[in-house]
């Protein structure tokens, strides 16, 4: 370890030795945006001399000053200057927009878009802070073809992305994020303002780079650097307002009473209610949020500096539910000497949450309307009936269900949490060609956390016919309040060394080789939590353990529970090959190889090897298309690729304990036992993929689209198999059995053009579709994996040998066959097709499976136009083929709230044709009355722009005005709030399952962008 | 300068390659690693092994809801019980002999008595490497082991013939190791295998005193003695039963025989191997055991399963103090005051699985008596009357009679000895776990269904079924018991 930083060290130090002069003109080609612009041409006329710039733009060209040099490149309007001794920069201007030009990352280092072989969709700046949303994962949703997005609007929440379909199970499903080279597995902490570029890199050719953490894809985000030769000030300030994009219209009080009197039988509620509370409305708020920013940016000969500020400060729908995020960000890069770059970036990111549980969306959406917010005395209005079929204090429970309003009121939680994250990067030209980069990037992540749990005040307000002191006659033993405190930081580093040598030889071979090693290390995270009871109610007074100031209450016997838990550390050692090879401008040749080590795995085991290949031809180039106007670009690629993903279940062997016994007396001795197995092979989960790609550009550029078609094949996923039985091992044995594939393919389209000189307009879309199955099992008999609980008592989703053939994330259930008209009760097909109810059925024979929570497709549209100074444009995203459970309607029990279309339309004797069956009060197993599709489409954003005219050597330079609709509109299957359910991310989890979800939400935005 | 700058880059390269390995080697932070042994080695750590074994009989899955269906509703003691609606899983088809290879009673326990022998496996794995602790404890602690062992084996061979004998802990990726796993063995194989174990726990086990008031259910010399001797008695090896009861030294009979399934009978002097059950918090007792046996309905307080039937009713002679101690009446007053009301939904219940201060918790104070001094006299005459020794045989039979209330057995011959001593064994361990498995091997076992109004189908119902799913586990190596 050590080793790493001296030679680190040592790499830092040693160019300072480094010097020589060369006499030459020197300078650098940028675009508008201030970026270099790598292999423009420079060529001086009268010297006939000529020169190419370098990976950053820098050029050197031995020239008379004054004389006249000639700067162009494909995709730029060539530009004449005269040369200037002093180091000059010459802007090129865009000729058009066109895919040529276009840069893209690709992993330790860039590559003309024209010339990657490989899948990679970018997502710029302008795109990602359009949606205002927090994460700029949600952002992207809709506008990379191929790349799923299921988010939530729960302020503070991860998105899922999916990236060509989803290949493993038990192991990790997230993309790896590289934030401007650092590995992380969360973007909340980026600020999205501060994001330059956005690229999804799809294909196993592209990501081999990045060998045993690529299989889920990758994410490269680059944050923005300072440009242009003067301090550039720019301000954004939004700020909006958010409602639930959808409702579910609940039964009133006197159609729940008729209903529930029919469940019961009894006329047990009065049908001429008093109260009819409405559960949604009074645990909802109009949410608001507000964003400000502020960035100061420039660039000298010899410094860049962008610094940034930005507050997001979010008041959430479900009340008391905020979340607050400061970001402050200072990237530079130096020019210590014409060959030593040094680039330095720093984030600092704090969020304050106050986090509510969420089942309090399920408790309102089950608790009876007919039960008050508050009794006419004050106290929380309880779920009891009196004799008058009216809610009372001292009536008969008759559910479950608590206070929604209590519920909130009492939840007090905090967290807080700060994430440093930065590094330094040194460029350094060894020699014309030959770059060698040295980079080092650190985040350390520190969290805390409290949760007050008001115990005996939450007791009184559940039982309003109770008394203070009946609390401690009740619960002679019990603490009257709990205070959980929670503790966490880790720190991961990375540090990566690896050259660059770029030459083209006799003028048609390109050759680009890139070679070099990293070590990741992901530190141990540390959690402390600790739990004390009958704390001061005062939360000032927490921390003091004077017995008299904390009212004669000792610290150490209120501890009631701490727990220090310490996380394995994960390290990985790599080394990192590249070769790309163009050949007369037209045959792209790419081969990439990573070596990676990992320490999740036994000695014999961890090192792995990830090749890749890919072909690119780009046609246009070709003398037989010269005179076909129409096509501007046609490039063909492909490739193959193996990947890894090694963040899966570890085999770590430990003793067994709990085996406790008495031997005969009143000792209890401890008892130990091993009941897992090693498999000592356990390693990283194989992912091979091969990929054709179809770019083209057409009509005078106006038409750009990319199409492409994949297969890929997890061929070693990893599954929690059975031991033998007379093992003896009690314990699943995680082992390389499964085998998933993920076919698709992807389309995008998108057109641009002008209307005379004022109108601009675009319009694009994209479709991708994907076919997961899970192919094929070893033979061994697998550990049900069981999912997708309802908190009844019932599950809704399964893994195991019948599986094979099934999507991941399948539901598997029983098949709702109507109800009997004759009664009204449901009815389901058993496995003999006949329909019996739920008391007949046979877990093991009757279920099936009926399609899984991951849709098939994706697609997203966008349109927009320019008018003068206006600018609007929509955008939308859709999926089809997902099915979505209401969870929240199967959980029901006796005594709890309908929805008005139930309420108000099910099968009595006297209506036998009702769309609903009886009644009752029977826990419904997990059916498909309970599955609906997950279909929509949604109308993502709406954005009318008005930039005020302002001349551009005012002292603000620039103004733009905006509104902004968020999920304005919807169109859905789902009879719930939102078909776009990510729960805890797991397709074998509350993916897909509306229960305790938060909804989707609409947004309204005004907001202003200003430039100094 | 170049060169410098080439050769610093290729140094940190050979830095890495130099201790890549060592670099990747990171140590457990989440768990104890099984590799680290030294955290168990003292007296303590080592006991913890042994202790787990122990612990293995108080689960569900070995000693209560299954197992009681395997050895006892199956029987012409016992009836299904509870409400007719309730199968309890599968009690119906075991009580009327009608199960398959899929039934859940016959792999829970399959599974459960495997996973005992794991425990042990594990447990003789790591004591010879635990040499900080004494010897001499290890010893006992390995033959404690090998006697729990043998217990487990004899249960699975008396329910499923040849099993699998797997006597050490299987190399995951070892094909002899997966053989060993997935071949059944021969019944006598298995017994061979049953009496190694016993002869290792007798040369290691110190007799019953030497343990402390602590230790009580700890397996002795005289409990390894006695089992072999029953392990004998199952392979008709006469001359063996007789040795092994006369080594059996220092038990004696209670004078009450309803004493013993009382709190206060634990380890009296009759008991040899006892499944030890506390019900005080924190409880540690057979999960269930009394609760799915307890009277269900109103005024009620279990399950009410494994309810004694008619037939055994009818076993008992009159005047025998052992009816009233194992049959719970509908409507009676218990012993420790308690009216079991008319209102519950049976008509009788198991009175050896009641606990009076635990009655309707999930881990109550009732322990089994595996051996009691009571079998091992009748083990004895048994086997002294097959050897033709009936004269000898008699009184032994009488002592068991006598201290039930009875007068001596009116029987002479040795047939009608052989047949007196079979029914005094069911009166006297009824509900006991024996029954079944003790019709089976006196043959009794078609008459006694017919009695009972049950068909047993000889040369299939003799065993239980092998799981199908662990014959699907072994491919071609195992197959199914005949009949199934």
């Amino acid at each position: 370890m050590k080793n790493f930083i001296f030679s680190f060290l040592a790499l830092l130090l040693l160019p300072a030795y480094m010097s020589g002069q060369v006499q030459a003109i020197k300078g650098k080609v940028v675009d508008s945006s201030g970026m270099g612009i790598p292999g423009a041409v420079i060529s001086a006329a009268n010297s006939r001399t000529s020169a190419d710039a370098d990976f950053d733009g820098n050029f050197t060209i031995n020239a008379k000053a004054g004389e006249t040099l000639k700067v162009s490149m494909l995709g730029f309007d060539a530009v004449s200057v005269a040369a200037t001794s002093t180091p000059m920069t010459i802007t090129l201007k865009e000729a058009g927009d066109t895919a040529l030009k276009e840069v893209v990352v690709i992993g330790y280092g860039t590559r003309k878009k024209v010339d990657n072989t490989t899948a990679i969709s970018s997502i710029k700046a302008e795109e990602i802070t359009k949606t205002k949303v927090l994460n700029a994962s949600q952002a992207i949703q809709g506008k990379a073809a191929g790349v799923q997005v299921i988010s939530s609007d729960l302020p503070g929440s991860t998105p899922s992305v999916v990236i060509r379909g989803l290949g493993t199970a038990l192991g990790g499903r997230n993309p790896l994020y590289i934030v401007d080279g650092m590995q992380t597995e969360n973007i909340n902490n980026i600020n999205a303002n501060d994001i330059t570029s956005y690229e999804i890199l799809k294909d196993a050719s592209a990501l081999a780079i990045y060998g045993t953490r690529a299989a889920n894809g990758v994410i490269i985000i680059t944050t923005k650097k300072g440009t242009g030769d003067k301090v550039s000030v720019e301000i954004e300030s939004f700020g909006g307002v958010r409602q639930p994009l959808k409702k579910v219209k609940m039964a009133g009080s006197n159609n729940y009473s008729y209903y529930s009197n029919a469940a019961l039988q009894s006329t047990t509620f009065s049908q001429d209610q008093p109260v009819n509370t409405d559960w949604f409305d009074e645990i909802t708020r109009t949410g608001s949020y507000t964003q400000n920013n502020i960035s100061v940016s420039g660039a000298t000969e010899s410094v860049k500096y962008f610094f940034s500020l930005g507050n997001y400060s979010e008041k959430a729908v479900l009340n008391g539910l905020d979340y607050g995020r400061t970001t402050f960000r200072n990237n530079n890069e130096y020019k210590i000497s014409k060959k030593l770059t040094l680039s330095q970036n720093f984030s600092i990111t704090s969020a304050n949450s106050t986090p509510k549980p969420l089942s309090a969306f399920t408790n309102a959406y089950k608790q009876s309307p007919i039960v008050p917010v508050y009794f006419p005395d004050g106290k929380y209005g309880v779920s009891r009936v009196g004799d008058n079929g009216f809610a009372s204090e001292t009536g008969s429970s008759f559910n479950n269900v608590g206070n929604p309003v209590a519920q909130l009121n009492f939840y007090d939680e905090q967290q807080k949490s700060v994430t440093l994250q930065g590094g330094l990067k040194l460029d350094y030209e060894i020699l014309k060609g030959l770059k060698f980069t040295s980079q080092f990037n650190g985040e350390y992540y520190t969290w805390k956390q409290y949760n007050y749990d008001d115990t005996k005040n939450i007791w009184l307000a559940a039982n309003p016919n109770k008394v203070d002191s009946d609390y401690a006659k009740e619960f002679p033993n019990s603490n009257i309040n709990l205070l959980t405190q929670g503790r966490s930081d880790y720190f991961n580093w990375n540090l990566s060394n690896y050259l660059t040598y770029n030459k083209v030889f006799n003028e048609i071979h390109d050759v680009e080789v890139t070679g070099g090693i990293e070590t990741s290390v992901k530190g141990p995270r540390e959690t402390l939590t600790i739990a004390r009871k009958n704390v001061n109610a005062n939360s000032n007074y927490w921390s003091l353990n004077d017995p008299v100031a904390n009212h004669g209450v000792e610290y150490a016997p209120t501890v009631t529970s701490f727990y220090d838990v310490v996380y394995n550390e994960t390290k990985l050692a790599s080394y990192f090959g590249r070769f790309q090879y163009k050949l007369m401008d037209r045959y792209l040749i790419t081969g990439t190889v990573r070596r990676d080590g990992s320490s999740n795995f036994g000695k014999d085991y961890r090192w792995g090897t990830f090749p890749a290949f890919g072909l690119g031809w780009i046609i246009t180039k070709e003398s037989f298309m010269a005179d076909v106007k129409a096509i501007n670009l046609l490039k063909l690629r492909g490739g193959w690729g193996r990947l890894g993903n090694q963040n899966v279940p570890l085999n770590d062997q430990s003793y067994t304990s709990g085996g406790n016994a008495y031997l005969g007396g009143s000792l209890l001795y401890n008892g130990t036992t091993i009941s897992s197995q090693i498999d000592p092979s356990l390693s990283w989960e194989i992912t091979e993929e091969s990929s054709v790609g179809l770019d083209f550009e057409l009509l005078n550029n106006r038409l750009k689209g990319t199409f492409d078609v994949y297969d890929k094949k997890t061929s070693n996923v990893i599954l929690n198999t059975k031991p033998y039985f007379t093992s003896g091992l009690t314990l699943p044995s995680p082992a390389h059995v499964g085998e998933v594939s993920n076919r698709g393919y992807e389309i995008s389209l998108r057109w641009d053009d002008k209307i005379g000189e004022n109108v601009r307009y675009w319009v694009g879309g994209n479709f991708s579709n994907n076919k997961n199955e899970l192919t094929g099992l070893k033979n061994v008999i697998l550990t049900d994996l069981i999912g997708g609980g309802l908190g009844n008592g019932q599950n809704t989703k399964l893994l195991n040998n019948t599986t094979i053939g099934q999507p991941l994330g399948s539901f598997y259930i029983y098949d709702y066959a109507g109800f009997d008209a004759t009664n009204g009760k449901m009815l389901y097909y058993n496995a003999a097709g006949d329909k019996v109810t739920q008391d007949a059925l046979d877990a093991n024979k009757d279920r099936k499976y009926v399609g899984s929570s991951l849709p098939k497709t994706n697609y997203g549209v966008t349109l927009g136009i320019t008018y003068k100074n206006f600018d609007f444009s929509v955008d939308g995203y859709g999926t089809g083929g997902a099915k979505v459970y209401n969870g929240k309607k199967a959980q029901r029990f006796s005594g709890e709230n309908i929805e008005n279309s139930l309420a108000t339309d099910f099968w009595t004797p006297n209506n036998l044709t009702a769309s609903n069956p009886a009644p009752f009060n029977q826990v419904p197993v997990a059916s498909t009355y309970y599955l609906e599709s997950g279909d929509f489409f949604r109308i993502n954003n709406i954005t009318l722009g008005y930039k005020l005219p302002i001349q551009e050597n005012n002292f603000i330079s620039a103004c733009r005005v905006y509104v902004n609709a968020i999920n304005p509109f919807i169109t859905q299957k789902f009879s719930g709030f939102s078909p776009e359910l990510n729960g805890d991310g797991n397709p074998y989890g509350s993916q897909g399952i509306e229960l305790d979800a938060y909804p989707t939400m609409r947004s309204f935005v005004i907001g202003a962008n200003l430039k100094f | 300068m170049k060169k410098i700058y080439i050769t610093a880059f290729v140094l940190s390269t050979f830095f890495f390659t130099g201790c890549a390995d060592d670099y990747l080697d990171v140590q457990q932070t989440e768990t104890v690693s099984t590799k680290d042994i030294e955290l168990y080695n003292n007296n303590t750590g080592a006991e913890t092994f042994v202790t787990s074994i122990y612990n293995k009989f108080l689960n569900w899955d070995m000693t209560s809801f299954g197992w009681i269906g395997l050895s006892s509703i199956t029987s012409d003691d016992a009836d299904k019980g509870s409400s007719p609606g309730d199968t309890g899983t599968d009690k119906d088809v075991l009580d009327a002999l009608t199960y398959n290879a899929s039934n859940p009673s016959c792999e829970s326990t399959f599974i459960a008595n495997y996973d005992g022998i794991n425990r042990c496996n594990q447990a003789l794995n790591i004591l010879p490497k635990l040499d900080k602790a004494d010897a001499a404890l290890r010893n006992r602690l390995a033959g404690e082991a090998k006697f729990l062992r043998a217990f487990m084996y004899f249960t699975l061979v008396k329910c499923y013939g040849g099993v699998p004998i797997v006597d050490h802990l299987p190399v995951p990726a070892l094909e002899a190791d997966r053989v060993m796993q997935l071949t059944r063995k021969t019944s006598a194989e298995v017994y061979a295998f049953i009496e190694a174990d016993l002869n290792d726990a007798i040369a290691a086990l110190p007799e019953k005193t030497a343990y402390s008031a602590n230790e009580k259910s700890r397996v002795s010399k005289g409990a390894a003695y006695a089992l072999l001797a029953k392990v004998s008695l199952y392979q008709k090896k006469w001359q063996q039963v007789i040795d092994n009861c006369n080594k059996v030294t220092g038990y004696s009979l209670v004078s009450d025989y309803a004493s013993m399934y009382k709190a206060t009978g634990k380890f009296d002097s009759e008991s040899i191997f006892e499944i030890y059950a506390q019900g005080a918090v924190p409880a540690k007792g057979i999960e269930g055991y009394s609760n799915t046996q307890g009277a269900r309905g109103t005024g009620g307080w279990g399950w009410g399963f494994n309810t004694p039937s008619q037939s055994l009713v009818n076993a008992y002679e009159t005047g025998d103090v052992r009816k009233a101690a194992t049959i719970i009446f509908r409507g009676q007053t218990l012993y420790d005051g308690r009216v079991v009301p008319n209102t519950v939904e049976n008509e009788r219940y198991n009175y050896k699985a009641y606990s009076s201060a635990y009655t309707d918790a999930w881990e109550t104070d009732v322990d089994i008596k595996y051996l009691r001094y009571a079998e091992v006299i009748l083990m004895k005459a048994e086997a002294s009357n097959e050897l033709g020794q009936t004269s000898a045989a008699i009184p032994l039979l009488n002592q068991i009679r006598n201290r039930a209330g009875l007068g001596n057995t009116g029987a002479s011959s040795q047939a009608d000895v052989r047949t007196a001593i079979w029914k005094e064994r069911r009166v006297e361990m009824a509900f006991e776990h024996d029954r079944f498995f003790d019709l089976v091997r006196t043959g009794q076992a078609k008459a006694a269904f017919a009695i009972d109004g049950k068909t047993f189908t000889e040369g299939k119902n003799e065993l239980f079924p092998i799981p199908s799913s662990f014959l699907s586990q072994a491919g071609g190596l195992s197959s199914q018991n005949p009949g199934y």
